[in-house]
């Protein structure tokens, strides 16, 4: 009898405790990742500040739906990777044009604009995503104003392995991208992780021993830059605001 | 048993420092001690974490000594540790989030920490609660000891800085031998080498000596063959 209610108590015990702990200090490691998010996408804009709250109120965030590619409001909690959840707020990716391997894609997705003073595109920063060896990358990239050189690029959340495709992190790896082109002249996603090192404009040199990685992230940018995502409505804000 | 003098608890506080330090004479924990220590700041936070496990594990196992059941009494060590240290792993998400990020996996991994397990199935599963909770401590200082350390030395020669502020010259070129996990192998070696001959008590008795050799028939064989 013993055996079994002592056990069962100390677990009873442990699991309110816990519990308590980690719905007590919930909102506080949200606002956490809130602002780690936040800091990726300034960064990733090629701003590095302290004081995050008050650069982000800088940027004109527009909603792409990618149904449509139509501009469109969104209210400001709307959070394009929790919708990739929901049925009603997201749509399977058809297989043959899965090269990231989403599975999912959210119908709405934010894009975040830095405007001028004569109201053109400074740069623009978009979140991608797309699987690389172990799991899913999350980051951002950033283009400049003309909407096709590359700003920088940022990840933020991703499994893989360190010192091989974790290096999808190093600062240099990552300085490499600035000013690389994104899109040929046809209009297609030209951009590629190749292996090696690069000998043009549209080739970034590859992660050695991280093939598989820099293959995922080849494929994430092709996707989220291209017809299927941002692709359209990059054009389109293009035209508005940059004519 | 007799009431805990000042002495006493000074012994179980700081005894675990040098003289029986977890690492050193022990040899465990060893773990974490080669991942997390590149940088000062982490290592810190590492330290505190471990060491607030160890004292609080080491209090409630030893009020729950008298009614966790022999035969299982492992299962409920581990539930109680693996509590403590979900619960650590929250709060250093929520105040401490950057540095929780570094630390990634190892905190999760404290619960398999063998300081945690020895010392609550050694000490605390036979010791009142106020002692347990002071040898818990001893041994997690005594863990934070080495850490320091090898920290210290890993982050002024592998990056030269110190809790993150440059310490040496610009033409200082900095070693990435000590920023790979073997290197603290050799620090954590060259320190045991230290501390066992300042106090030789801890060097321990050769087990399997090297003798000459003596045996004999087979070389002669060899020969009678060959001749």
């Amino acid at each position: 009898m013993k055996n079994l209610f002592i056990p069962l108590l100390a677990c009873i015990a442990c699991a309110v405790i816990v519990s308590f702990t980690a719905v007590s200090v919930r909102s506080t490691q949200d606002l956490n990742l809130e602002n780690d998010k936040k800091s990726k996408i300034l960064l990733a804009a090629g701003i590095n500040s302290e004081n995050i709250n008050e650069e982000f109120e800088k940027i004109e965030i527009i909603y792409v739906n990618f149904k449509s590619n139509e501009l469109v409001e969104m209210d400001e909690k709307y959070d394009h990777l929790k919708a990739t959840l929901k049925s009603d707020l997201s749509t399977a990716v058809p297989k043959e044009k899965d090269i990231a391997i989403l599975k999912r894609m959210e119908n709405v997705g934010p894009m975040y604009l830095w405007f001028d003073k004569e109201d053109n595109i400074e740069k623009v920063v978009l979140p991608i995503r797309g699987y690389g060896l172990w799991g899913t990358l999350y980051g951002y990239i950033s283009l400049a104003s003309d909407l096709n050189t590359i700003n920088g690029i940022e990840f933020y959340e991703h499994k893989e392995t360190p010192g091989l495709g974790a290096e999808v992190e190093n600062e240099e790896w990552k300085n490499i991208w600035k000013g690389k082109i994104l899109y040929n002249k046809d209009g297609g996603v030209e951009l590629k992780v190749v292996k090696g090192a690069s000998s043009n404009k549209y080739e970034v040199d590859g992660l050695s021993g991280a093939t598989l990685t820099s293959n995922g992230v080849s494929n994430m940018i092709e996707y989220w830059l291209g017809p299927e995502a941002y692709g359209p409505a990059l054009k389109k804000v293009k035209e508005t605001f940059n004519s | 048993m007799k009431p805990l003098t000042f002495k006493e608890s000074k012994q179980l506080l700081f005894a675990p420092i040098i003289e029986n330090n977890p690492i050193a004479l022990q040899i465990l924990g060893i773990c974490s001690a080669l991942a997390v220590t590149v940088k000062m700041d982490v290592t810190l936070v590492m330290c505190a974490a471990l060491t607030s496990v160890v004292a609080l594990s080491n209090f409630f196992i030893s009020l729950l000594r008298f009614y966790i059941p022999e035969n299982i009494r492992i299962i409920v060590q581990m539930t109680v540790i693996a509590s403590l240290v979900i619960i650590v792993d929250e709060i250093l998400k929520a105040y401490a989030y950057e540095a929780s990020k570094q630390l990634s996996v190892f905190v999760g991994l404290i619960i398999t920490n063998c300081i945690v397990m020895g010392r609550a199935e050694a000490y605390a599963m036979k010791n009142p609660p106020i002692r347990s909770f002071l040898d818990g401590l001893g041994n997690g200082l005594g863990y934070s000891f080495i850490l320091i350390v090898v920290a210290t030395i890993r982050e002024i020669f592998g990056s030269g800085t110190f809790l993150g502020l440059q310490v040496m010259p610009d033409s200082y070129p900095t070693n990435n031998f000590l920023l790979l996990p073997p290197s603290s192998f050799i620090i954590i070696g060259l320190m045991i080498w230290v501390i066992r001959s300042i106090s030789t008590s801890q060097v321990e008795e050769d087990e399997n000596p090297l003798k000459a050799h003596t045996f004999k028939p087979l070389v002669a064989k060899k020969e009678a063959s060959n001749g």
